[in-house]
C-alpha cells in the first residue's frame, strides 16, 4: 500500500514538473472523456423528454395518415438482415427506383438497439401501401363504426401562415383539428374554452392560442374576443393554451388552433386532412382498433380484398419507438466518434511516457543500481502513465458537467450526468493509461543499469 | 582464518562495439576478506570501473567464477541481482547519481523503498540516524542542487549505508571534489571500516589509494600487482593540517583587495 502511494507521489511529482507538457497530453482525454459523456447524457435527456411528451399524449394514441406511395412498408420489425432482404426485393420490385426519403429515414429504425416491440413487430410484416387521402368522411365512418375508438379527431396541419393583431403580424403553425383535440394532445385550456362541435359543424372563424403567441401578441391585454387575421381572414379568439413544452423540437406554445372545416373552406381550398388521431378506449386492445380502423377504413375506401390500403396507421407506442431508436442511433454514433478522441489521446500518453523514460534514463539507472527490480520500474511508470490518463479522464468528467450545464442553461433540456458514463469513462481511461504506459514502461524497465548510468 | 566476502577466478568482460569486440576484462583472480579497506587503481582504460561493476553486481562477467559472501553471483538472474546490491552493496559514485527531485530524505530512503521493509516507526528513525552519521541533520529537507559536492557525496554515502550493507562499493568518490573535501570523505570511509565495513573504492590517485590498506594494480585488463600499505593515511590528521576553505578564501582577497 505504501509502494503505491509512493509510486503515486512520484508520478504526480513528474506531472508536475512539467504542467504544460502534461496538460497537453491529457488533452486528448480529457476531451474525449469530456464528449462521450456530454454526448450520452444529453442523449439521454432528449430521449427522456421525447418519451415524456409521448408518454403525457398517452401510449393508446393511435394516428392514420394518408398512404404514399410505396410498395412496401415496415416501420418495425425484424434485424438488419432481413431489411437488407427487404431493401433487395424493393429495388426489384420498383424497377430500381430511389425510395421515397420518408421510408430511408424511418427505414433502419427499430429493431437494432431496442430489442423492438415484438406485439407490433408481428402485427406489420411487409405491407403494402399506395397513394391515397384521408377525408372528413373518414372521420365520420371511424365515428359511427368503431367501437373500440374514442376522441377521434380530424388533423390538418396548414404549416405557417401569416397571423396578425393589431399592428404585429409574423408568421405562425397553425392546426386544423376537432373539439376533441385537446383529450388527444394533452393541451390544457387556459382562459376562454376550446373550440366545439358546433364551431366545427358551422366552419366559425373561431381560433384558440398557444401560449406564446399570447405573450407575444398580447403581452397583458386579455386575448378572449380580439379579433386576429390569419391569411388576411379574420377570426376570433376563443381560448388560449397553457404552456405545453416541447415535443420533436416543436412546441404547440407557438401554434394555433382552428376548426378544420374553417380551414378547409377559408384557408386551404381543399377538403381533405393530413391526419386523423384517436384514442383506443383500453391500451389492452391496440391491435384489435388498429385492426378494426383498418377494416371501417378499407370499407369506407372501398378497397377490394387483396388491394393494398391507402393509409397508414401507427401507435403513439411505434412513434415512441421510433423516437428513441433515432436518438439512440444518434447518441451512439456521436459518441463512437468521441470515443476516437480517447484513442488519440492514448496515443498522445504512450508518446509522451517514452519522452519521459528517455528523459529519466539516469534516474532509472540510479533506482536500478541500489535495488529496484524490473518490476519496481515497470509498476513506477505505468502508474504514471495512469495517473497522468485518469487525470485527464477525471477533469474530462468537469468538462462534461461544464456542457451539460450549458445545455440546459440554454435549452429546454434538464440532461442529468448519469454514474454508469462516469464509471465507464473512469474505467476506461484507466486502461487507456495501462494499455498505451506498457511499452514505454516496458522499455524503461528493461534499460540496463549501467548503460543508463552512463546516460548523458 | 578470516572471511572471504569477495572471490573471483578467471572473470573476464568482453564488450560489444559494433563488430568489434573489446576485452576489458582478461582473468581477474581476486580474493577480499571481510573487513578489508581496498583500493584498485589504474590508468583510465584499465578496466577498474568495469571491475567495479562486476564487483557491485550492476554487470555480469562474460565468464568466471564470482562468490559475493558465499552467494554464486553467475547464477543469478537480474531481480535476483538487484536484490543483491539492494541489501549487500552500498554503492558510491562519482558523480554522486542522487536523484535531483528528492529531499536527502527521499534520497536516502530510497534502498528502504525497494527492500519492502515496513514498520514506518523505526523506518524513520533509522534515516534520521544514518543522515546524522555523515553530518547532514541539518539539510535534510533540502534538495541535492541545494547542496555542495561533499555534502552530495555525503548523500551518497548515507544512502549507501541504509540497508547496513555488507560492502560498500565507490567508483572514484574523490574524483569531482577539492582535495580537502575529499580528504573529508575518506575520514567517513576509514570511520566506516574501523566499525567493520568492507570498502572497495576504485582511483587513480595514489594519495587517496594510501588511505586503505591495500592497492591493487589493475592494467589492461588485468591485476599486474598488489602492494600493502603499512602505514595507511590517517584522513582526520591530514584534515587538522590543510587549511580550511574559509581561510583560504580570506588570503586571497586580503592579498587581492588593492587590485580590485
Amino acid at each position: 500500500m505504501k509502494r503505491i502511494l509512493e509510486n503515486i507521489k512520484i508520478a504526480f511529482n513528474s506531472i508536475t514538473l512539467n504542467k504544460l507538457r502534461s496538460f497537453l497530453t491529457m488533452l486528448g482525454i480529457i476531451i474525449g472523456v469530456g464528449s462521450v459523456i456530454a454526448v450520452t447524457s444529453i442523449g439521454s435527456a432528449a430521449e427522456a423528454s421525447i418519451s415524456e411528451n409521448i408518454q403525457s399524449v398517452g401510449s393508446n394514441v393511435i394516428t392514420i395518415t394518408p398512404g404514399r406511395d410505396r410498395p412496401f412498408t415496415s416501420s418495425s420489425s425484424g434485424g438488419e438482415s432481413l431489411r437488407e432482404i427487404q431493401r433487395e426485393t424493393n429495388i426489384n420490385r420498383s424497377g430500381g427506383n430511389a425510395r421515397p426519403p420518408e421510408e430511408q429515414g424511418q427505414g433502419p429504425a427499430g429493431g437494432g438497439f431496442m430489442g423492438g416491440m415484438p406485439m407490433i413487430e408481428e402485427e406489420e410484416e411487409e405491407e403494402e401501401i399506395v397513394a391515397g387521402e384521408l377525408y372528413l368522411e373518414d372521420v365520420s365512418a371511424l365515428k359511427e363504426k368503431s367501437d373500440l375508438l374514442e376522441n377521434i379527431a380530424p388533423v390538418l396541419t396548414l404549416g405557417n401562415l401569416n397571423f396578425s393583431y393589431g399592428s404585429s403580424s409574423g408568421n405562425i403553425s397553425v392546426t386544423a383539428t376537432s373539439e376533441q383535440y385537446p383529450s388527444l394532445s394533452g393541451y390544457e385550456i387556459d382562459l376562454g374554452s376550446f373550440f366545439t362541435e358546433f364551431d366545427v359543424l358551422n366552419a366559425t372563424s373561431v381560433v384558440v392560442l398557444g401560449y406564446d403567441v399570447v405573450t407575444d401578441y398580447f403581452g397583458k391585454i386579455n386575448p378572449i374576443g380580439e379579433e386576429v387575421k390569419i391569411n388576411g381572414e379574420k377570426f376570433i379568439v376563443m381560448g388560449t393554451l397553457k404552456s405545453a413544452g416541447y415535443t420533436f423540437g416543436m412546441s404547440a406554445d407557438n401554434s394555433i388552433f382552428i376548426p378544420v372545416t374553417t380551414a378547409q373552406n377559408k384557408l386551404y381550398g381543399n377538403d381533405t386532412i393530413n391526419q386523423i388521431t384517436a384514442k383506443v378506449k383500453s391500451e389492452d386492445f391496440i391491435d384489435a382498433a388498429i385492426i378494426e380502423a383498418k377494416s371501417i377504413l378499407r370499407e369506407q375506401h372501398s378497397i377490394l380484398p387483396g388491394e393494398p390500403n391507402d393509409f397508414e396507421i401507427s401507435s403513439s407506442e411505434q412513434l415512441l419507438e421510433m423516437a428513441t431508436s433515432i436518438t439512440d442511433t444518434l447518441v451512439i454514433t456521436l459518441a463512437s466518434i468521441a470515443a476516437i478522441s480517447l484513442l488519440v489521446g492514448g496515443i498522445g500518453i504512450m508518446n509522451i511516457m517514452f519522452v519521459s523514460v528517455t528523459e529519466r534514463t539516469r534516474e532509472i539507472g540510479i533506482r536500478k543500481a541500489i535495488g529496484a527490480k524490473n518490476r519496481d520500474i515497470l509498476i513506477q511508470f505505468l502508474t504514471e502513465s495512469t495517473v497522468l490518463s485518469l487525470s485527464g479522464g477525471i477533469t474530462g468528467i468537469g468538462l462534461a458537467g461544464l456542457i451539460t450545464w450549458i445545455i440546459n442553461t440554454f435549452t429546454a433540456l434538464s440532461s442529468l450526468i448519469t454514474i454508469s458514463p462516469v464509471v465507464i469513462a473512469l474505467a476506461f481511461s484507466t486502461v487507456i493509461g495501462l494499455l498505451f504506459g506498457i511499452l514505454p514502461a516496458m522499455r524503461a524497465a528493461r534499460l540496463s543499469p549501467i548503460e543508463s548510468l552512463r546516460y548523458e | 582464518m578470516e572471511k572471504k566476502i569477495i572471490l573471483t577466478k578467471e572473470i573476464t568482460k568482453i564488450y560489444k562495439v559494433g563488430d568489434i569486440k573489446v576485452n576489458a576484462l582478461r582473468g581477474i583472480n581476486l580474493e577480499i576478506n571481510e573487513g578489508e579497506f581496498v583500493s584498485i587503481m589504474g590508468p583510465s582504460g584499465s578496466g577498474k570501473s568495469t571491475l567495479m561493476n562486476i564487483l557491485g553486481c550492476l554487470d555480469k562477467p562474460t565468464s568466471g567464477f564470482y562468490y559475493l559472501d558465499g552467494i554464486n553471483v553467475m547464477d543469478l538472474n537480474d531481480n535476483q541481482l538487484a536484490e543483491i546490491r539492494n541489501k549487500k552493496v552500498g554503492f558510491v559514485f562519482q558523480t554522486f547519481n542522487l536523484l535531483p527531485r528528492l529531499n536527502i530524505i527521499g534520497n536516502v530512503e530510497l534502498p528502504l523503498i525497494y527492500s519492502r521493509r515496513e514498520q514506518s516507526r523505526a523506518r524513520k528513525d533509522l534515516i534520521n540516524e544514518v543522515i546524522n552519521s555523515v553530518g547532514l541533520a541539518e539539510w535534510i529537507k533540502h534538495k541535492p542542487s541545494e547542496l555542495s559536492g561533499g555534502q552530495r557525496q555525503r548523500v551518497a554515502i548515507a544512502r549507501a549505508l541504509i540497508n547496513n550493507p555488507a560492502i560498500i562499493m565507490a567508483d572514484e568518490p574523490t574524483g569531482n571534489l577539492d582535495s580537502r573535501t575529499g580528504e573529508e570523505i575518506m575520514a567517513i570511509f576509514q570511520e566506516l571500516n574501523r566499525r567493520g565495513k568492507t570498502i572497495i573504492f576504485v582511483t587513480h590517485e595514489i594519495e587517496i589509494a594510501k588511505h586503505s590498506g591495500r592497492i591493487i594494480y589493475l592494467r589492461d585488463g588485468i591485476l599486474c600487482g598488489e602492494e600493502k600499505v603499512k602505514e595507511p593515511v590517517n584522513a582526520c590528521k591530514m584534515l587538522e593540517n590543510m587549511p580550511k576553505l574559509e581561510d583560504k578564501i580570506n588570503n586571497f582577497s586580503n592579498n587581492n583587495s588593492n587590485v580590485i
